[in-house]
């Protein structure tokens, strides 16, 4: 009887632990944007917290400063650029790294993906003098080109990974009933490719959207993207229109997970 | 002439020879069975005549014509795979349209062939599920029907009941045999089981690494194996070495022989060795030995008999209750029921022995 109940106390501190390390986790996690949520409502034109009130005075800001609003045009479309750019070069890539059979595959694979050993900022300051080597100058094609060299491994990954879980048997099978290699990559590939599209695709074009450290070196002064115009932002002026913007990020993240969670479900995009 | 001809195939995968000149011939409508041990080449040589293995040498010929150049979605030469390999994001009824779809079929016809070939493999009610929702004997027929219902002019199916427990194997094993009497396809099957190869073929081809030793009707090759290798590969056998002398083997009768003067080994299946104790002044020649093992088995006995060889000497005897049995420790004499039925073989040098 005393074994017993010594195992089940011993049981209960163990998960009364096990609750107290998840709770904390999650409130580090999600605390930093419930109190940007909090701060983007403050009527007085300071950052403050807790809020003294309830204005949506700095999200009317947000859309009157026309700066910024072109800035998150700019950066929609570098994003959009970006993913465009990833997905057409990374899915073939993947393939070959994971079907093809060729010499030097595992140094082309380690080519591929080094990028993201290097810190973003190494990315950015190399492409800025790769540009002004060949005396391009800093502009939304030298973002895109920047941000799609940072980005390639992201998609080239998460696409080998669901092409090394495919069986590659269907393909023969697929040969086998008649199809040619086109139509066999577009009636058993593709389809069994397209959450693993739609999660690179996604993180691909959050990262471009949301990245800073490439983008300084890259964007043009007359057409910044969101996040550097925020950096520069943010040095000049701390008042809660910084946290009303991000505040707008998080909900069309949220917007965008839902949308995923409720079309291909949240569980099939790390496969 | 036959309708697919395998004139002698060879492939190596680098350094490692996988087939080495395989030759076959499968007659329009008939049944042949790959057999032979894992290893062998029995999945590549399959692979080979469906178009996915290129070989080094040798022609596939269906129907009077080399398609050794084919690509293989333009041969018309189904193939059910080990693992079945239906495609998961597709279901049943999708996975069966796919080969007619890809043929540009009308939708009519697709939707009626469908139904026709998920019928003939009573699958009909599963038409809407997709294969994860089915068990391996429902997906190995909806393997099987959407090879089918495109009617190719060969079926090759590898090791199709491998995934199958032993009473679904066996009703599976006869139904696939009137399925493709019905349709009449010209079809290779691929095994290690020669139990299955006897229910299942009209002909049967043992391989041994990389090359087809003996290929027959299945009682042919039980009766005449050629090499010793079959003989224990068909059936059990017991291989016995010695000579060969002006036409006759001479242990422990005389048994008259085609083969030429020299070493040589007699293969005895066990059910044609008969056992009886042994008594002073018997006559008749056989091998004396000492009874080390036995197992009733109801209504045929197995005896293992010591004669002094390096492997015992097996014996199948009919059983009845009255009848007294040998037991461990007895001597007995051995002898050769039917010496028609024997088979003398040159003994190779090299070849397996026991
Ligand atoms: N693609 C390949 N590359 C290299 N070696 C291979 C390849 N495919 C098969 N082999 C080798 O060829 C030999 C024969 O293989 P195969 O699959 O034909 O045997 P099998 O008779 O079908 O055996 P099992 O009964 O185990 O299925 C094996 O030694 C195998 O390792
Ligand atoms: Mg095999």
């Amino acid at each position: 009887m005393r074994l017993a109940s010594g195992v089940v106390w011993a049981d209960r501190i163990g998960m009364a632990a096990l609750a107290i390390v998840t709770g904390f986790s999650i409130l580090l996690l999600v605390a930093p944007s419930l109190i940007v949520l909090a701060v983007s409502i403050e009527p007085r034109g300071y950052i403050s917290f807790p809020p003294s009130g309830f204005s949506l005075r700095w999200y009317e800001a947000v859309f009157a400063n026309r700066q910024l609003t072109d800035s998150v045009l700019v950066s929609l479309r570098v994003a959009f650029s970006v993913m465009l750019v990833c997905l057409a070069l990374g899915v073939p890539a993947a393939f070959a790294s994971v079907r093809g059979a060729f010499a030097g595959k595992g140094a082309l694979n380690a080519f591929l993906l080094s990028p993201q050993m290097m810190p973003g900022m190494v990315i950015g300051i190399a492409s800025l003098f790769f540009g002004a080597y060949f005396a391009f100058r800093a502009s939304d094609a030298m973002l895109i080109l920047s941000l799609s060299v940072f980005c390639l491994p992201f998609v080239i990954r998460i696409a080998m990974a669901r092409l090394a879980g495919l069986d590659p048997r269907l393909d023969e099978a697929s040969a086998n009933l008649g199809a040619g290699k086109l139509e066999t990559f577009a009636r058993v590939t593709v389809p069994q490719l397209a959450p693993a599209l739609l999660a690179a695709g996604a993180f691909t074009f959050i990262e471009a959207f949301d990245n800073v450290t490439v983008a300084l070196f890259t964007s043009d002064v007359r057409a910044r993207p969101l996040p550097v115009e925020l950096y520069y932002l943010v040095q000049f002026d701390s008042s809660p229109v910084i946290a009303a913007i991000s505040s707008l990020e998080i909900g069309l993240s949220f917007l965008a997970m839902l949308l995923i969670a409720r079309t291909v479900g949240l569980d099939r995009l790390g496969r | 002439m036959s309708h697919l001809v395998i004139d002698n195939v060879s492939k190596s995968f680098g350094e490692l020879p996988v087939l080495r000149g395989c030759s076959l011939s499968v007659e329009k409508g008939s049944v042949l069975t790959l057999l032979g041990p894992s290893g062998c080449g029995k999945t590549t040589l399959l692979r080979t005549i469906a178009g996915f293995i290129t070989p080094d040498a040798g022609r596939i010929v269906v129907q009077g014509n080399d398609i050794s150049d084919m690509p293989p979605n333009r041969r018309e030469v189904g193939y059910v795979f080990q693992n079945y390999a239906l495609f998961p994001h597709l279901t049943i009824a999708a996975n069966v349209a796919y080969g007619l779809k890809v043929r540009r079929t009308s939708r009519a016809e697709v939707a009626r062939r469908v139904e026709d070939a998920l019928r003939l493999v009573d699958l009909s009610t599963f038409a809407d599920r997709y294969p994860a929702q089915l068990s391996g004997g429902q997906q190995q027929r909806v393997a099987i029907a959407r090879s089918l219902v495109l009617e190719p002019s060969v079926l090759l199916l590898d090791e199709p009941f491998n995934a199958l427990d032993a009473r679904l194997r066996l009703t599976m094993q006869i139904e696939l045999r009137k399925l493709i009497q019905r349709v009449g396809i010209t079809s290779i099957f691929v095994t290690h089981d020669q139990m299955e190869a006897m229910t299942l073929s009209d002909t049967v081809a043992v391989m041994h690494k990389g090359v087809v030793e003996q290929f027959g009707s299945p009682l042919d090759i039980y009766d005449r194996p050629r090499t010793a290798y079959v003989a224990n590969f068909i059936g059990r056998a017991n291989v016995i070495p010695g000579e060969v002398a002006n036409g006759h083997f001479d242990d422990p009768a005389r048994i008259a022989t085609q083969a030429p003067a020299g070493p040589a080994v007699l293969v005895v299946r066990p059910e044609n060795v008969t056992v009886e104790p042994a008594t002073a002044g018997d006559a008749a020649p056989g091998w004396p030995g000492t009874v080390t093992f036995t197992t009733a088995l109801g209504p045929t006995v197995e005896y293992e008999i010591d004669c002094g060889w390096p492997e015992p000497l097996r014996a199948i005897a009919p059983r009845s209750p009255g009848r007294p049995q040998a037991g461990p420790g007895d001597r007995v004499v051995a002898r050769i029921a039917d010496p028609a039925a024997a088979v003398v073989l040159r003994r190779q040098d090299g070849a397996h022995v026991h």
